[in-house]
């Protein structure tokens, strides 16, 4: 019969993990060299040493001395509460005092710097799980305060350094910068200085018109009391949306176009998300590749493609309808390139809610007697709306974030995103950067919350008993058709737009010269290849850790009970709200100098990849741990297994597909991010997005195209293979899998 | 109040693809009945609710309802209303406004349908939540809006999809009564689907077993209990004991047990015999099929034996007694008691009976 531990010799070897990492940090604090030399990752300073260190400074022989008690305490026969409590403070205590240490210094961290901080983190972890002080696994304890570093220093401080440079200029706090960024024309100007006419007063009439007639209709209507209400929600919109369109400056264009977007998007995507479930034409089995668009669309691409067809010498304003006209670049021809960009994005969002929607609701309303469009008004609109307004805030925000498409189509006017972009690289300006990145981050951050608090969680999709096999109602005939028109249209636009960015690729001059050439795709040796090689390699490289780490916090936040979780989950889906150009001047803000110098390295490249994906890895763990059934892991615990094997061995083959799903995803929105590495990249750290860029503001359009269109294939190639693997792995999940 | 309508359904045949979910169905539904679909899950029993509702096309066959064919007709043009196994209230609209619904449709004047709307809720018991919405109420008391909407409609034909299935046992019971007392009360012709057999013994005036797509028996409650016409009606209903024997000469022989009993639809010969748990009389000696006691189950009211006999198992459902109680391994003697008996012929293959 098996003897349960009660062995009465010291249970040290009961704490193996414990006693090794404080022997490895000991270790590594004592004989590491702490510093390095400059921005080179791999040259150190020999005399960075921990023990060289303790000779001229009282902080390293704390550090040193930490290290060894906590060595110590792990090794000691005692109780394993004390030593847990001993283990805590040790490994606290270390790490605040390197912490000090290393900033005391200043010079960039080295391998023992690191090593100090990460080991004695995991020594105070596996000491707060010893100690009882948190009811948690100690492998897991250590790996919340890890992912707490990680999301502390790679997210929260590099947007606290923007916020903090828009008002500590040269040494000072001064909100001058700040104030005369903000009410610059450039910025917002609501009054046009060239016009007689008072434009502001006009908003504010039409929305006080409007105000009236929503009101008014309100109350006709029964509604009383809330009339006034709605009224006057409607005339501070009427009026706000009209001061914007008569307005100027990079607000104005920025918000106006996400409100324009939005609607349009959301609009177009809950029609093709009807068709797509409710249609009975065979257009609906082309939907497929709507989803998956803007996965393997990489940034410029619509840009190019637009500029192709309808710019001064496009294909279809000058060759087709001899026009020579500039009116496609500025906020039109930017509102065009956003809604194809994001229409697939609201289909997403919609077709699921679509898909949800209880049937046997429909099937109630006609037996009550309610004709087709009458139950559309009065069931189906109600029931979709909070995803309506759930798909329009997501756009919204995609839209304010977005750089790509104003940068080539924007003709030169101003957009938040683009003005943080400019104001470094053109004006030299750090603090009118952070600025413009402190507005953008309020709005986006505004609409994130709203959309979290005010839709987030509300569902109407089933409310009321168990939803039955009910069959959905298809759509009206007439709809069934003009949607599937517009559909039809749509593809062809799309075809069309991604079609002239092949064939620029093969053209000699597009505009001028239509003859088939391979030159381009041969200038692309040896700078576009190597270019190429290295966004590949290093979308790689951060695909992994943006996987394991998106995991990884996915499982904490949803599993596991730990002080300060809610705060983990928010700054970590706070990298999905930010807009690219913000944290990207975040990150040349945070790294650029002292302790954590990273910048002009491919690590901080690989960094900003990997906490930029991350809110799409734990939003794919969490749905996969939703599926897994806890009692799962209750049992692996029963069976004496450690959290590390529960989620080795039980939980992580469960979510194969998702992981893979998620690794994948990871590495296609590393190859196609911009906004945020654009800061980051130097002439030997460069990217096929950034390139693709450069070949365009060159006048090379040609080479631009013909790298953009090797970058869709090798995407197209890449989400191929990830379905058919798919297909193999779980037939079932494979269709939920995109998107 | 609704003056009770015949239905009636002729040759009803629903295809899916290849499958079959109901086959050439007849059903006469006499006005102010309340019949019962009665069978295990994918009998068909739904399909042909939702035939009558509207809400599916059938493949073959006509639907008639007081006398009118409504088989082309869509569902919100039959004055037919139905209650769904999920309740299928409306979760953006209050507890007045869904009963409201189907009155607004027909833009009455706002007077009548909040009179009419109140009496409904009246009627189930509920007038004081008529300004909660759905998410706000219990289990039960969502069931009884629904019900109140499909009420309020003053329809022609009732439809209950399962109505009851989400509710748990002793609030299941007290729903049920309502429904029959309110049904009964409006004398509203209605078609019940359900697939607990006590249920539908409770409620109808007729049950009708379907099994495969086909209907297996029609009748009474009682009728349908004592008497089932195939081995799949007296299995499925309650539990059966079906034992091979041999009827001649005015008596059943079942395993070298003979008892005296007539049957006149049955001819002579071989049979099997049905014989219901609570109609197994057990005793230490005397006449009787002889038995071994496998098993027994203290049940409460009852205790549950189940014997090995020569004929086969055999499973007894007595009233508890406390001075009398057998143990596994003792040997006993098996009576039936007459009245419970059955024959169904030998191969007692699932016929069809209209």
């Amino acid at each position: 019969m098996a003897r349960a531990l009660a062995v009465p010799f010291p249970r040290w070897s009961a704490q193996p993990a414990a006693s090794g990492w404080a022997a490895a940090t000991l270790a590594a604090a004592a004989a590491l060299p702490w510093s390095r030399a400059g921005r080179d990752l791999g040259t150190w300073l020999g005399d960075s040493t921990g023990l060289r260190m303790a000779q001229d400074s009282p902080l390293a022989v704390v550090v040193l001395v930490l290290g060894a008690v906590a060595l110590l305490a792990s090794l000691w026969p005692g109780p394993e509460r004390a030593r847990g409590t001993v283990l805590s403070a040790a490994g606290a205590g270390g790490f605040l005092a390197s912490c000090v240490l290393v900033a005391l210094r200043g010079t960039p961290l080295g391998p023992g710097a690191v090593a100090a901080l990460l080991g004695f983190l995991t020594v105070a972890g596996l000491g707060f799980s010893l100690s009882g002080r948190w009811f948690v696994d100690p492998s897991l304890s250590a790996a919340v305060l890890w992912m707490g570093t990680f999301v502390t220093v790679f997210i929260l401080l590099p947007l606290a350094s923007v916020v903090v440079a828009s008002v500590w200029v040269q040494g000072r706090f001064t909100t001058e910068v700040l104030w005369r960024t903000l009410t610059s024309s450039a910025f917002l100007a609501l009054d046009h200085p060239g016009t007689p006419d008072p434009e502001p007063v006009w908003a504010l009439a039409a929305g006080l018109g409007a105000g009236v007639v929503a009101g008014l209709v309100s109350w006709a209507r029964g509604r009383g009391a809330s009339a006034v209400r709605h009224g006057a929600a409607v005339g501070l919109g009427a009026a706000g949306l009209a001061a914007l369109y008569l307005g100027f400056g990079a607000f104005r264009n920025s918000v106006l176009l996400a409100v324009v977007v939005g609607g349009v998007s959301t609009a177009l995507g809950f029609l093709f998300a009807l068709l797509s479930e409710r249609s009975q034409l065979p257009t609906r089995r082309l939907m497929g590749p709507l989803s998956v668009l803007p996965l393997i669309t990489p940034p410029f691409v619509l840009g190019i493609a637009m500029l192709y067809l309808f710019g001064r010498r496009g294909f279809v304003t000058y060759r087709l309808l001899g026009l020579s006209t500039d009116v496609f670049f500025g906020p039109l021809g930017v509102a065009i390139a956003q809604v194809l960009a994001y229409t697939p994005i609201a289909y997403l969002v919609l077709v699921g809610v679509v898909r949800a929607m209880d049937a046997s609701l429909e099937e109630a309303a006609q037996t009550l007697g309610a004709p087709p469009a009458y139950l559309l008004r009065t069931v189906t609109w109600p029931l979709a709306r909070p995803g309506l307004a759930n798909a329009f805030l997501l756009v919204a925000i995609e839209s304010l974030a977005d750089f790509a498409n104003p940068i080539v189509v924007g003709g030169g006017k101003p957009f938040l995103a683009t003005e943080v972009f400019f104001a470094i690289v053109g004006r030299y300006n750090p603090h009118e950067a952070a600025t413009y990145g402190v507005v953008l981050l309020a709005l986006t951050l505004t609409v994130f919350t709203l959309q979290q608090r005010w839709v987030g969680g509300v569902s109407y999709v089933t409310v009321t008993g168990r939803p039955t096999g009910a069959r959905p109602q298809p759509l009206p005939r007439w709809l069934d058709w003009t949607a599937s028109g517009v559909f039809v249209l749509w593809m062809l636009v799309v075809v069309l737009l991604y079609g002239s960015v092949f064939v620029g690729a093969v053209t000699r001059l597009w505009g001028f010269d239509y003859t088939f050439t391979l030159r381009h795709l041969q200038d692309l040796h040896p700078q576009g290849w190597h270019v190429l090689r290295t966004t590949v390699r290093l979308s790689a490289y951060a695909a992994v850790p943006s996987v394991v780490v998106g995991f990884l916090i996915g499982y904490l936040v949803n599993r596991v009970a730990f002080p300060g979780r809610r705060v983990l989950e928010f700054s970590s889906m706070l990298s999905f709200a930010t807009p690219g150009t913000v944290m990207g001047i975040g990150y040349v803000l945070a790294f650029n100098q002292g302790p954590l110098l990273l910048t002009g390295t491919e690590l901080v490249i690989v960094l900003a990849f990997v906490f930029r994906n991350m809110p799409v890895a734990i939003r794919a763990a969490v749905a996969a741990l939703e599926q897994i059934d806890r009692s799962l892991e209750e049992a692996s615990t029963v069976l004496r297994a450690g959290a590390t094997t529960t989620l080795l061995r039980v939980v992580a083959p469960l979510s194969r597909s998702a992981l893979l799903s998620g690794l994948v995803f990871s590495f296609v929105r590393a190859m196609t991010a911009v906004s945020q590495v654009i800061f980051l990249i130097t002439p030997q750290h460069n990217l096929a997005t950034t390139q693709i860029l450069s070949y365009l503001e060159y006048g090379s359009q040609g080479r631009g195209a013909a790298l953009a269109s090797v970058l869709t294939l090798l995407l197209v190639a890449v989400v191929l293979g990830l379905q058919a693997l798919h297909r193999r792995l779980d037939p079932r999940a494979a269709q939920l899998a995109v998107g | 109040m609704a003056e009770g309508v015949p239905v009636r359904l002729e040759g009803i045949t629903k295809r899916f693809g290849a499958v079959v979910a109901v086959d050439r169905v007849d059903l006469e539904v006499p006005p102010g009945h309340l019949v019962t679909l009665l069978g295990p899950s994918g009998c068909g029993k739904t399909t042909t609710l939702r035939i009558v509702a509207g809400l599916e096309r059938p493949t073959a066959g006509r639907v008639w309802i007081a006398g009118e064919d409504v088989t082309d007709l869509p569902a919100a043009r039959r004055g037919v209303t139905m209650v769904f196994q999920s309740y299928a209230l409306f979760p953006h609209l209050t507890v007045f406004e869904n009963v409201a619904y189907g009155l607004r449709v027909q833009r009455l004047p706002a007077a009548e349908v909040r009179r009419r709307t109140l009496e409904a809720l009246e009627l189930v018991g509920l007038p004081e939540t008529a300004g909660r919405y759905p998410a706000q109420l219990s289990g039960g008391q969502q069931q009884r809006v629904a019900l109140a909407r499909a009420l309020v409609m003053q329809p022609r034909v009732l439809l209950f999809d399962e109505p009851l299935s989400n509710l748990d046992a002793k609030l299941r019971r007290r729903v049920r009564a309502e429904i029959r007392m309110l049904q009964r009360r409006l004398g509203i012709t209605s078609l019940y689907v359900t697939h607990d057999q006590s249920e539908a013994l409770a409620l109808s005036d007729v049950v009708v077993v379907m099994n495969q797509g086909r209907v297996e028996q029609v009748g009474a409650p009682e009728e349908v209990y004592r008497r089932p016409q195939t081995r799949f009606v007296a299995d499925f209903i309650g539990e059966a004991n079906l034992l091979p024997a041999e009827y001649r000469d005015g008596a059943v022989e079942v395993a070298g047990y003979r008892f005296p009993f007539v049957q006149e639809d049955v001819r002579e010969g071989p049979v099997t015999l049905m014989v219901r748990p609570e109609a197994v009389v057990l005793a230490q000696d005397g006449a009787g099929l002889a038995g071994v006691v496998r098993s027994a189950f203290f049940m409460g009211m009852t205790t549950e034996y189940l014997l090995e006999t020569p004929a086969g198992e055999v499973l007894a459902t007595r009233p508890y007694r406390s001075d009398w109680r057998l143990a596994p391994g003792q040997e006993v003697r098996l009576r039936f008691e007459e009245a419970a008996v059955y024959l169904l012929p030998a191969d007692a293959a699932a016929e069809r009976s209209g």
